[in-house]
C-alpha cells in the first residue's frame, strides 16, 4: 500500500511515496534555503510564494521516481500543523484537491510526529523496530519536545523549551558571529576546530519541570562574551566572505576565525548537546525507556550524534538519516500508515493548525 | 512614564505578571530591547498575568512567528527573522490588530510603518549581567 505525503510547514515544499511504511520509493524536497539564506531565516511571504511555485512539481517528480500513479495511492497525507498557516495552506489545499479530484482518502498529519516517525521507519526498514516505551526527543529550530511514545504511537509531553528552541539557539550565536544561516551545520562543522573547553558556560537552576530545556541563558552568556572583547572586525570580516561566496567552506570560514572565537564555538555547541542529552537521559529513565529517538534538523548534528553514541545509554538510540532529520514528506506519508490502518481520514473541509500540539 | 528594576529573570517574568493588569485588554504592545534583554520572559509573565496560559507555557516565537494563548485573547509576535517590511505582507498582523486580543511584538520598532499609532510601548534595557530596567509608555 503506497501513501503520498506532501509537507509544507515551513522552510521545505516537499513530496514522497512511502510504501508499506517502511519503504521510501521517493523523497523529493525542493529547499528554499538560497531563498532565506539571504535574510538570516525563514520569511512567510516569501515561504509560501516558494511553495506555490514548487508544489506542482515536487509531486509530480515524487510520483514518477516511485513509478506511481495517483490511482495507485491508498492514501494521501499532508502536514497540517504545526507551522506557518501561509505555507501550511499550500500543502494541505494541494492534497485536499488531489483527494477529491481522485477519490483517494485523505490523512492530516502532525509535523511533529512525523519527525518521529523518520525514526520509526528507518528502524522498521533495517529490521530493528523501535522498542516501545520509547523516549522522544524532537529538535530543531522550532521545537525542542521531550515525548514518551508508546505502542500503537500513543504520546505524552514530557518535556518542553521555556525559551528559545535549540536550533534557534545554534541560529541566533551564528548570527550575531557573522556566521551563515541556518547556524546549526556552520558550528558543528567548526566546533572540533576549537577547544570544547574554552568558555564554560553555566546553566542555572530551573524549578518546576526538571525535564524542560532553557537556551536563552546560553545564548545571552555567548552575546555577553562578544560584547565583553573587540570583534567588531572579526564579524565583519566574516560577513564580507558570506556577501562574496553564499556557502563558503570550512576552510574559508576558517580562515576568518580565530582561535578563540573557535573555542566559544566549540563551548557553546558542547553545551547545547549536554542540556539536550542529560534531560533527555532523565526523561528516558522515568518512563523506563526501550529506546531512544532522536529526530528533527538538530539531529543532523555531528557533536550530538557522537555524544550519544558515546554516553554508552542501557538502551539504543536511534537517529534519522541526513535527508530524514530535517523537514521531508516521506515521514509524513510514514507517520500516516497507523492512522490508515485505523482509517482515521480527515474531512476535506479540515483547516492547517498554527499551533497544534501533539500531546 | 513608570520606570521599574529587576534583578533576575524571576523578578522580570513577575513584573510582567503585574504589567499585564495595566495594559488594555485589546491593543498592541511593542516589547523592545536588544538580543538577550528578556523581551520573551516579560511576555510570560504578562501572559501568565492575564490568566491565557502558565509561564512555563510561553517560549521564543522567533521560528515560528506567532504563538497564540488563551484561545486568542493574547498572542505573542517575533518579528527578529524579517528584514523587509514586504516579507510581512502575509503574516496577517493587520487581522490580529483588529481582533479582541491583545498583541505582543518583539522587534516590531524596526517596521515603525506597520505598527499601529495607537500602542504601549515597553522597553528593556541591560543594566548589569542579571539586572533590568523596564519603562513602560502608554
Amino acid at each position: 500500500m503506497r501513501i503520498l505525503g506532501v509537507e509544507s510547514s515551513c522552510d521545505e515544499t516537499a513530496a514522497a511515496v512511502v510504501e508499506d511504511g517502511e519503504t521510501v520509493l521517493s523523497s523529493v524536497v525542493a529547499s528554499q534555503m538560497d531563498t532565506h539564506g539571504k535574510y538570516g531565516g525563514v520569511v512567510p511571504e516569501l515561504a509560501s510564494r516558494e511553495h506555490l511555485r514548487a508544489i506542482v512539481p515536487v509531486v509530480r517528480e515524487a510520483l514518477e521516481r516511485a513509478g506511481t500513479r495517483l490511482d495507485d495511492l491508498a492514501a494521501i497525507a499532508a502536514t497540517v500543523g504545526p507551522g506557518l498557516v501561509g505555507s501550511l495552506l499550500v500543502g494541505l489545499t494541494y492534497a485536499k484537491s488531489l483527494s477529491f479530484v481522485r477519490g483517494v482518502p485523505l490523512i492530516a498529519v502532525n509535523h511533529i510526529e512525523g519527525h518521529i516517525h523518520a525514526v520509526v521507519l528507518e528502524a522498521k526498514r533495517a529490521g530493528t523496530p523501535i522498542e516501545f516505551p520509547a523516549l522522544a526527543l524532537v529538535v530543531s529550530g522550532g521545537h525542542t519536545h521531550l515525548f514518551e511514545v508508546r505502542a500503537g504511537f500513543a504520546y505524552r509531553l514530557l518535556g518542553k523549551t521555556r525559551d528559545d528552541a535549540a536550533g534557534e539557539a545554534f541560529d541566533k550565536v551564528a548570527k550575531l558571529l557573522g556566521f551563515a544561516y541556518p547556524g546549526g551545520p556552520v558550528i558543528d562543522q567548526l566546533a572540533p576546530s576549537g577547544d570544547p573547553g574554552a568558555v564554560r558556560f553555566t546553566f542555572a537552576r530551573m524549578k518546576g519541570n526538571t525535564l524542560d530545556f532553557s537556551f536563552s541563558g546560553l545564548k545571552t552568556a555567548v552575546l555577553r562574551w562578544v560584547e565583553a572583547r573587540s570583534m567588531e572586525a572579526e564579524i565583519a570580516r566574516r560577513r564580507a566572505l558570506l556577501r562574496e561566496c553564499p556557502h563558503p567552506t570550512a576552510a574559508q570560514w576558517l580562515a576568518v576565525t580565530p582561535a578563540a572565537t573557535l573555542g566559544l564555538l566549540a563551548s557553546f555547541q558542547r553545551a547545547v548537546i549536554a542540556e539536550l542529552l542529560t534531560r533527555a537521559a532523565a526523561a528516558a529513565e522515568s518512563i523506563a525507556a526501550r529506546s531512544m529517538i532522536v529526530s528533527g534538523g538538530v539531529a543532523c548534528n555531528s557533536g550530538l550524534r557522537a555524544a550519544a553514541q558515546s554516553a554508552a545509554l542501557p538502551y539504543p538510540v536511534y537517529f534519522p538519516s541526513p535527508g530524514l532529520s530535517t523537514d521531508n514528506a516521506a515521514m509524513i506519508a510514514a507517520a500516516a500508515f497507523p492512522k490508515l490502518a485505523r482509517g482515521e481520514f480527515a474531512p476535506l473541509e479540515i483547516a492547517a493548525a498554527a499551533s497544534l500540539t501533539l500531546a | 512614564m513608570p520606570t521599574y528594576r529587576t534583578a533576575s529573570e524571576a523578578e522580570t517574568i513577575s513584573l510582567g505578571e503585574r504589567l499585564a493588569r495595566t495594559l488594555p485588554a485589546r491593543g498592541v504592545v511593542l516589547l523592545t530591547g536588544s538580543l538577550g534583554a528578556g523581551k520573551t520572559m516579560l511576555a510570560k509573565g504578562i501572559v501568565s498575568g492575564l490568566g491565557a496560559a502558565p509561564a512555563d507555557e510561553v517560549s521564543s516565537p522567533t521560528f515560528t512567528l506567532i504563538h497564540e494563548y488563551g484561545g486568542g485573547r493574547v498572542y505573542h509576535v517575533d518579528l527578529y527573522r524579517l528584514e523587509e517590511a514586504r516579507e510581512l505582507a502575509t503574516l496577517g498582523l493587520e487581522e490580529l490588530f483588529d481582533r479582541d486580543a491583545l498583541v505582543l511584538i518583539e522587534w516590531g520598532e524596526r517596521f515603525p510603518q506597520l505598527m499601529p499609532a495607537e500602542r504601549t510601548e515597553i522597553r528593556i534595557r541591560t543594566v548589569g549581567d542579571d539586572e533590568r530596567e523596564v519603562e513602560v509608555t502608554p
